[in-house]
Formats: structure tokens, sequence, C-alpha cells
């Protein structure tokens, strides 16, 4: 069992039909392909892109998509987000990107891309765009390591899958150990101790976003993690950990 | 410096003014409030204007939110149908009866304060809403004190007070990361860290107007910044005159019931560690 994991394909056809044939022509018995969200983007034929989500060819896995930074923008401007105006998107891009973005995906896709999850946990498993906390939460190898164990104790998962900051990497927790002491009105200090069993948090990549697509493939039985390199016009090319 | 930090007034002015006189007699130089000033309780008006009459740098609780921007948690907010009914009455009363200055004075409290190493909030540095329980994870509780890159989290809303310490924190990491440039082939490098982190502290400084340790008294703590010592307080007061002032002022009888317990009972969230989606 091989799961292969993507994110931010931000509506590049082009490189999303380099990752099929990759994962297509791979000997592995891929049987999952989580999509982390930023299926869709600014540029990029999303209609098409979206249509071939769900043309499953013979070969290609099943498909699961969460909902991205770029799929959460388009819900608010739709008045379907958690809040109600687009400051992201216009802090970030500036006021025009609004109607670019509003432009870019026909209407009718807009309800589909809604129903997309949040998240999604398999096994011991989180796959989300940003976090448990958000899908605009950038994880990073930077990211202090607390914040990367409170985003995996939120969901209480050992593995967390992110492609927020399209980067590829494994951050492992080999070891974590915490002693804290709690004092309250009618108890004196009392010790606590907490170890954390090992956990990862692994960046899966970016698509669609230059002229490398770059995605991950997981072997949940084994715990095994695999960055995989495609460009997106010449032979793909792996590299294992 | 010795400070006093008290939270979760509920409109029990009698509570406020004995825990005021308690803080005069401990010598300390700066007082700092929780927030949720209102709410439950019978005299939000006074509470507010004493605060503000004291000039107390003081952060924005749940409840002043709600009363500034209305009602729109979801129903988790609430265990029952019935305690639903009663929180709603309340914020209801609550609303009526707040003076407009004392509103607006609500709605301009910060989330967060800042004094030196120190950083204060209503629930935690996340939301007003989230509970930092004594038992929770570790690793949550300490990720709360770094988020705010302060050395002493002061935090309110479950109305019992807590000091919880943590002392050095040890992990060790493993990064494989990988680097790819354009028409390159990736590069990829993996290195082993060791983390240790400092010293923190979480302290909850409880509720003056609608304590939940089982007892009526109201609490509160004080600091000191030289010794980092914290001292949590019980102050006793006359709560039956403001149990009789709710059921005066027809607020859900329930309240003064409760007060006179310290204990939450019915009213208990099913889940503490749930926090609204809004």
């Amino acid at each position: 069992m091989a799961w292969a994991i993507l994110s931010g394909i931000v509506g590049n056809l082009r490189a999303y039909e380099a990752v099929l044939a990759d994962v297509r022509q791979s000997r592995l018995a891929i049987d999952e392909m989580f999509i982390l969200g930023d299926v869709i983007g600014p540029q990029g034929d999303n209609a098409a892109l979206i249509k071939r989500l769900y043309q499953r060819r013979p070969g290609e896995p099943r498909v699961a998509v969460c909902q991205g930074w770029w799929e959460e923008q388009l819900l608010i401007l739709h008045g379907l987000g958690r809040t109600g105006e687009p400051t992201a998107l216009i802090e970030q891009y500036g006021a025009a990107m609004t109607k670019t973005l509003w432009d870019a995906v026909p209407r009718e896709l807009v309800r589909q891309i809604q129903s997309w999850e949040f998240g999604i946990f398999e096994l011991d498993c989180l796959l989300a765009h940003g976090s448990s906390l958000g899908v605009d939460d950038v994880l990073t190898p930077d990211t202090p390591v607390v914040t990367l164990v409170d985003r995996l104790q939120r969901m209480e998962a050992n593995y967390l899958f992110c492609g927020r900051s399209g980067l590829t990497f494994d951050y492992e927790i080999a070891m974590g150990q915490i002693q804290s002491t709690v004092q309250t009105l009618d108890q004196p200090a009392t010790n606590q101790s907490r170890e954390l069993p090992t956990k990862h948090i692994v960046g899966v990549g970016n698509v669609g976003g230059g002229e490398q697509a770059t995605y991950t493939l997981f072997y949940p039985e084994s715990g095994q993690i695999q960055f995989q390199q495609v460009a997106c016009q010449t032979s793909p090319k792996g590299f294992g950990r | 410096m010795k400070i006093a930090v008290m939270s979760c007034i509920h409109g029990n002015y009698e509570a406020l003014n004995e825990v005021l006189c308690d803080i005069d007699a401990q010598q300390v130089e700066q007082i700092f409030c929780l927030g949720d000033l209102v709410g439950y309780g019978p005299h939000p008006n006074a509470v507010v204007e004493m605060i503000r009459s004291l000039d107390i740098p003081t952060v924005q609780g749940c409840w002043d939110e709600d009363i500034v921007d209305g009602l729109n948690a979801c129903e988790c907010s609430y265990p029952s149908l019935i305690a639903e009914r009663r929180g709603k009455a309340a914020h209801v009363w609550t609303d009526q009866a707040l003076h407009p200055e004392n509103r607006e004075f609500l709605a301009q409290l910060p989330l967060t304060l800042r004094h030196d190493n120190l950083c204060f909030v209503h629930g935690s540095p996340h939301n007003q809403h989230e509970y930092l329980m004594p038992e929770m994870d570790a690793f949550a509780a300490m990720e709360r004190v770094m988020a705010t890159e302060a050395d002493v989290l002061f935090c309110g809303h479950t109305h019992i007070p807590y000091v919880r310490q943590f002392d050095q924190g040890q992990f060790t990491v493993k990064v494989n990361s990988v680097t790819v440039k354009s028409n390159q082939k990736a590069k990829q490098k993996t290195i082993t860290q060791e983390f240790t982190t400092s010293l923190k502290k979480i302290v909850n400084a409880g509720s003056v107007g609608e304590p939940r340790h089982g007892r009526p008294n109201a609490t509160y703590v004080i600091y000191e910044t030289e010794t980092q010592n914290v001292t949590l307080r019980e102050v006793e007061y006359d709560y039956q005159k403001t149990c009789a002032a709710i059921i005066e002022k027809g607020l859900p009888e329930i309240f003064a019931w409760r007060l006179a317990r310290g204990w939450e009972y019915a009213e208990r969230a099913d889940d503490p560690s749930h926090i609204c989606e809004r």
C-alpha cells in the first residue's frame, strides 16, 4: 500500500498530468492519491483540471481532495467562506486579484470546491493544506518544534502531511519530553512528566508552481517517506530518503 | 515589583470590592485584569466603572466580546438546551442593562497585554474562548506560552486558579529536507538537532465574581517579578448579597445557587477543549 500526496497544482494541468504519468509508470501499488489543496489558482485551466481530477484512468489511484488557501479565498469571494471579507487575498495580492480569481473559476464549480474537506484523517495521519490550525498556517523545518508538536497534538496525529510551504521535507521528532508542575488552591505542586512518541511533519512539495513538480510517496505500513521530482515535460526522476 | 492579576468579575461588585481591599492590603504596585467584567452577575455597570476609574489595564473577555458583537457562538457553548436558554437570558439582560459608555469601554479593550516578559490574555493567546485547563497536554500548553514570546502567560476563563510551571523541555529532531531548483537534480540533506526550551509558566487567575473551585470565595493571584513567585489568593466576601441581587434583578436563579457553592454543576461545558467556529 502506498499513497501519493501532492499539493499546490494551482491550475497547472500539465504539471498534474506529469505527476499522474509518474504515478502510472511507477511499479508501486499506489492506491490513494491525496491532494492537499491549492488545486486552483488565479491562472491556469481550473475547469479542465477539476474535471480531470474525477476522470480516473486505468492505473491511476483514487483521488481525495481537501481545500487549500486559494480555495478558501474563492469561497470567501462567493460568500461561502468562514470570513466575510477577502482580507488576506487583498493584503497579499492587491484588490485586482479578487476579480482575477473570481474569473478564474467557473461559478458552477464553486459548490464542488466547497464540498472538499478541510483536512483528511487516515490511519494516524492528518493530511491538510496548512495544518490543524488553518489553511494559511505555514509549517517549515524552521518552525519552532513546540509549534509543530502542537499542530500534531490538536488532532492526536503521528504524521502531519502539509503543503502550504511548497517545500519537501520530513521533520521527524525523534524524542520529546517535558516536565511540569501544577499547583492549585487545594493541592501542592505535583509533578507531571510527558513524553512524546516519534512524530513526523512532512512538507509534501509543490506540483504546479515551477518547472519541476515535487510530490511525496508514503508507505503507511513501513512509515517510509519518499520524495518525487518530476520535470513537467521530460521523464521523471525519483529520489528517496 | 508586585502585581495582582484578576479575571472573570462577571458583574459581581461585592466580590470586586473585597478583592480590591485585599490587593490594597498586599501592597501591590500594579493590577491587571483579564476580562469578563460582565455577564451572569447583577452589577455590570458598577464593575466596569470601577475598573475604568482605577485605570486598570484590562483585556477583553469572551463575555465582553459577546456583549459588544452580539451572541454568535455555536450551540456547543452550552451543555443543554435549558443551559442555553439561561445563558441567552443573561446575555439579553446584561445587554439591556449596560450603559453605552461602558459598552464602548468593553469594545476598545485589547485581546492581549504585554508587560516585559509577561503576557496577559483572557482564554488563550489564540482565542478568548479557549480554556487552558491545568491537565491540558503539556506540549500544547507550552505552545500557548511560546506563541506569546513571553515567559509567563496569565489567563483566566476557567474560573479555577492554578500555576503550571514548565521545566526545560527537550527535543531531538531529524530533518530530511529536499531542495529543488529549476532543471537541476534535487539536493537532499539530513540534519539532527537538539532543542531545549526555557522555563515557562502559565498562571490562571481564577475568578473574582463567579468562582468554580468549590467554594464561593473570590480568587485572584499575586506575582512578584523579581522572584517569579506566585501566590493564589482566596478572598471571602458577602456572596449572599450578590445572590440576592441576582434574584432581585430577575436573572436566572441558578446563577445565585451556583455562586453560593462555587461550582458549575449543570452549566459545565461538555468539552472544554472545544472552540466555537464562528
